[in-house]
């Protein structure tokens, strides 16, 4: 079960995961023959998927990615596979709620695949 | 990487040795329903982040292969996905032709031994060989395919 401001989060990043590798490896993707010339397609969907997310979870998502390289984490037996520090086992029984869960100790986004 | 190591990253319960689908969208769907339950929320994030690599720009390349890629939150380790298809699928290639060979590279945020670009750049390199893409098309079972991948 997710709720829909996490799985913008989730799209977001993984959006955020293709620019960058699109951008710092692009010399090797055209030197294997790949085609990599609509990055602008992909601003767009991103500004398209930020415009879906509240103001407070963009500012923070910025500020994580700013401070860690990367903001939204998957959740592993109840870990933060950022920082490995426990997640409340509370989180996972208010999956269903409409907000945004957030490591206690390194504060990324958190995902429970 | 050795053409072993890059066997070891197919899962024979995967391939596909015949997609139904004709067109690009067809193909992802097809083949993503065989990394994770159909609507799923793994299942949306992979088809979507294949989708949007497709904007950027057609992995279908020429000579009827296509390297459809890409790392995701839902992936969990790297992975090769090998798709056939004998009708061909309109896959918006660089030549205009249809694509038959499907090798779908899925990669986690951060895979630790930092094998996503080595693999992606063997498995091009490999399938330039004429007669190796030609041995694919005829192979019937895995043991054939994986044949002619670790020889490589």
């Amino acid at each position: 079960m997710m709720n829909p401001q996490e799985q913008v989060l989730v799209a977001l990043q993984d959006l955020d995961l293709m620019l960058k590798e699109a951008t710092d490896s692009e010399a090797q993707f055209r030197k294997m023959g790949f085609d990599m010339t609509n990055i602008e397609e992909l601003r767009k969907a991103r500004a398209q998927l930020v415009a879906q997310l509240e103001p407070a979870h963009v500012q923070h998502y910025e500020s994580m990615q700013k401070r860690y390289g990367r903001a939204v984490f998957p959740v592993t037996g109840d870990m933060c596979l950022g920082c490995f520090a426990a997640v409340p086992s509370v989180y996972r029984s208010t999956l269903y709620e409409d907000r945004v869960r957030m490591c206690q100790n390194c504060g990324r986004m958190l995902y429970f695949p | 990487m050795t053409g072993a190591e890059l066997l070891r990253l197919f899962d024979p319960k995967l391939c596909l040795f015949e997609l139904k689908a004709t067109t690009k969208d067809e193909a992802l769907q097809e083949i993503v329903d065989r990394v994770a339950p159909p609507g799923s929320r793994n299942h949306q994030f992979i088809h979507e982040m294949l989708r949007n690599r497709e904007h950027l720009g057609s992995t279908g390349v020429v000579k009827g292969v296509a390297f459809p890629h890409g790392r995701s939150l839902a992936v969990s380790k790297l992975m090769v996905v090998f798709a056939r298809s004998q009708a061909g699928v309109r896959f918006e290639s660089m030549d205009g032709e249809p694509t038959h060979l499907f090798f779908v590279l899925l990669a986690p945020p951060q895979d630790r031994a930092n094998q996503y670009l080595p693999a992606l750049g063997k498995l091009v390199e490999t399938i330039q060989d004429d007669r190796l893409r030609d041995r694919l098309m005829a192979a019937t079972a895995f043991e054939e395919f994986a044949a002619v991948i670790r020889e490589n």
